[in-house]
C-alpha cells in the first residue's frame, strides 16, 4: 500500500534524528549529538513516512527492534532518487503511536533578532520559555547561529543565552556599522 | 535627462552585473526605453553579456570604453561621448517599430589604474588629499552624467569596492539597488551601501532616516527557500527597505548569460526567470525616483 511521504533535510531532519535517540535511554546526550552529527554528513534527505516524522519520540525504547517494516527511505550523498532504503521504527504497533505526535520542532519559528529588537528582551525570553525542550532550544542557537556554551543544559539557562549571545550579535553589527 | 539606476553592493559575487544586465532588457523590452547600461567593473561582465567577447575585444582595441572615455576626457569633456558606446547591443531581440533599446559604454580593466593616474593629476593641482578625491569624484560624477541626455535610462553596473568611479556612481544615482544573497556577512555589506548612499557615518544615523525615504533598495538575490534565509531576511527588513521581489537561484538566469549572438524573445532568453524579471521590473520602475520627469508646463 502506498503511505504519503514527507521530505526531511537540514535542521528537521537533524530533529528527527535528536528525538529517536532520546527516546533510548541508555544514549547518552553527548553520544546522541556525536550520532546525529555523523547522519548529517552522511544523510541528505530523509523521506518519513506521513506522520512517522512527527513523533519519532514516540517511538519509545521499542524502536530498538526496528527490522521488520519500512518506514524510512533515505536519501543519501545528494542523491536525487533514493538510494538507499533503511529500516527502522517498523511495527504496526509504533506506527500507530508515532502518528499520533506533534508537529516537528521549527528553529526559525522565533526569529530572536527580531523578536529582540521589535518587542524587547522579556517579549524574546517569554517567546523561548515557551519551546521548554533543550534539545529544541539548542537546535534554534545553533540554525540561528546565537552561539551558547554546550554545557548548558536546563533551558532557563539556555533561553537567557540565547538572548544574550542576539543582544551580543546586535551590538557586533552597530559596532561595525559605527565610525568610519 | 535619463534616470540613473545604481547597481552596487560591495560584496562581490551577489549578482549585480546579472541584475543590471536583466533590467536593461526589461526596461528596454517592457518599457520601450532607451538604455544606456554603464560597465564601470573591471571585471566587465556586463559587456561581455551584452556584446560577446569578440565585440567587446574590438571596443577595447578600438579605445572605446569607460576607462578610455574617462582618460581622454578628463579635462575636456565634449559632446561626442557616443562614440564610446555601442549601440542596439544584447541577444535580445526588439520589435523594429519600437524605440527601445539597450546600448553598452564598454567596461575595462583599466579603470583601476586610470583612477590612480587622475588621482596623481589632479593632486598637482590640490594637495589635499581629501580635497583631490572629491575633485576627481566630482569629475567622474559629471563624465558620467553626460550620457543622460541621449537615453531614458542609465544603468550603473557599479565594481565591488569603494573607486572613485563606484563612489561617483553612488552620488549620482537617482536609486541604488542592492542585489544580496542573504548569508551572514550581507547584513554588514547591507549597512555600509547603505551608510554610503545616505551620507551618514553611524547605524543610529541611518535609523533616523525613514525606510520609504531611502534612495536604496535592497533585492534578495539566488534564494534557495532554506529557513535561515527567511530569518536574515526578517532581520535585515528592520534596517532596509527590501524588495518584495525576490530573486530564487535558477539555472536559466545562469544560462541566461551565455554569449550567443542569435537574437532571442525575453520568454525564449530568460524562460522560467521571465515571472521573476517581470516582477522586479515592475517593482523597480514603480519607484519614484525613477519615474520620468514631467516636462515643464508651457
Amino acid at each position: 500500500m502506498t503511505r504519503r511521504t514527507k521530505a526531511l533535510s537540514g535542521a528537521s531532519q537533524d530533529a528527527y534524528f535528536r528525538r529517536v535517540l532520546k527516546s533510548f535511554p541508555d544514549v547518552g546526550e553527548e553520544a546522541r549529538e556525536r550520532i546525529v552529527r555523523r547522519l548529517r554528513g552522511e544523510i541528505a534527505q530523509l523521506r518519513v513516512r506521513q506522520g512517522a516524522h512527527e513523533a519519532a519520540g514516540a517511538v519509545g525504547e521499542s524502536a530498538a527492534e526496528a527490522g521488520n517494516g519500512e518506514a524510512i527511505e533515505v536519501h543519501a550523498g545528494g542523491s536525487a532518487a533514493p538510494a538507499d532504503r533503511e529500516t527502522m521504527a517498523g511495527s504496526p504497533s509504533r506506527r500507530a503511536a508515532v502518528a499520533t505526535a506533534a508537529e516537528p520542532f521549527d528553529p526559525f519559528a522565533i526569529n530572536v533578532i527580531v523578536v529582540l529588537r521589535t518587542a524587547g528582551k522579556d517579549a524574546a525570553l517569554k517567546a523561548l520559555n515557551g519551546i521548554g525542550d533543550a534539545d529544541n532550544l539548542r537546535l534554534l542557537a545553533r540554525e540561528q547561529r546565537l552561539s551558547v556554551d554546550d554545557d548548558l543544559s536546563t533551558t532557563e539557562a539556555l533561553t537567557a543565552a540565547i538572548v544574550a549571545a542576539a543582544e551580543r550579535r546586535i551590538a557586533n553589527r552597530r559596532a561595525a556599522a559605527g565610525g568610519h | 535627462m535619463a534616470r540613473f539606476l545604481a547597481v552596487s553592493n560591495r560584496k562581490g559575487g551577489v549578482g549585480k552585473s546579472t541584475t543590471a544586465v536583466m533590467l536593461a532588457h526589461a526596461a528596454a523590452c517592457w518599457g520601450n526605453q532607451r538604455v544606456l547600461v554603464m560597465d564601470l567593473d573591471t571585471q566587465c561582465n556586463a559587456s561581455l553579456m551584452l556584446a560577446g567577447g569578440e565585440a567587446f575585444a574590438k571596443a577595447r582595441r578600438a579605445g572605446l570604453t569607460i576607462a578610455d572615455y574617462i582618460y581622454d576626457r578628463f579635462d575636456n569633456v565634449a559632446d561626442d561621448e557616443s562614440g564610446y558606446v555601442l549601440n542596439g547591443i544584447g541577444d535580445v531581440a526588439h520589435a523594429l517599430t519600437r524605440q527601445g533599446r539597450v546600448s553598452l559604454l564598454p567596461g575595462s580593466q583599466k579603470l583601476e589604474d586610470i583612477q590612480g593616474e587622475l588621482f596623481l593629476k589632479q593632486s598637482k593641482k590640490d594637495l589635499d588629499a581629501d580635497a583631490v578625491s572629491v575633485q576627481v569624484r566630482g569629475r567622474m560624477r559629471r563624465m558620467m552624467r553626460h550620457f543622460g541626455m541621449d537615453f531614458d535610462l542609465v544603468v550603473l553596473d557599479c565594481p565591488p569596492g569603494l573607486s572613485f568611479a563606484a563612489l561617483a556612481a553612488l552620488d549620482l544615482a537617482d536609486l541604488v539597488l542592492v542585489p544580496f544573497r542573504p548569508d551572514f556577512v550581507s547584513q554588514f555589506a547591507l549597512d555600509q551601501v547603505a551608510q554610503l548612499v545616505e551620507r551618514v557615518e553611524t547605524h543610529d544615523a541611518l535609523e533616523d532616516v525613514p525606510l520609504a525615504e531611502r534612495r536604496y533598495v535592497c533585492l534578495a538575490n539566488t534564494l534557495k527557500g532554506a529557513g535561515e534565509e527567511r530569518m536574515l531576511l526578517d532581520q535585515l527588513a528592520l534596517d532596509h527597505p527590501l524588495l518584495r521581489t525576490r530573486m530564487p537561484l535558477l539555472d536559466s538566469i545562469a544560462r541566461a548569460f551565455d554569449w550567443d549572438e542569435r537574437k532571442k524573445t525575453m520568454e525564449q532568453k530568460y524562460q522560467d526567470a521571465l515571472p521573476y524579471l517581470r516582477a522586479l521590473h515592475d517593482e523597480v520602475f514603480a519607484a519614484p525616483q525613477l519615474r520620468p520627469e514631467l516636462e515643464p508646463a508651457a
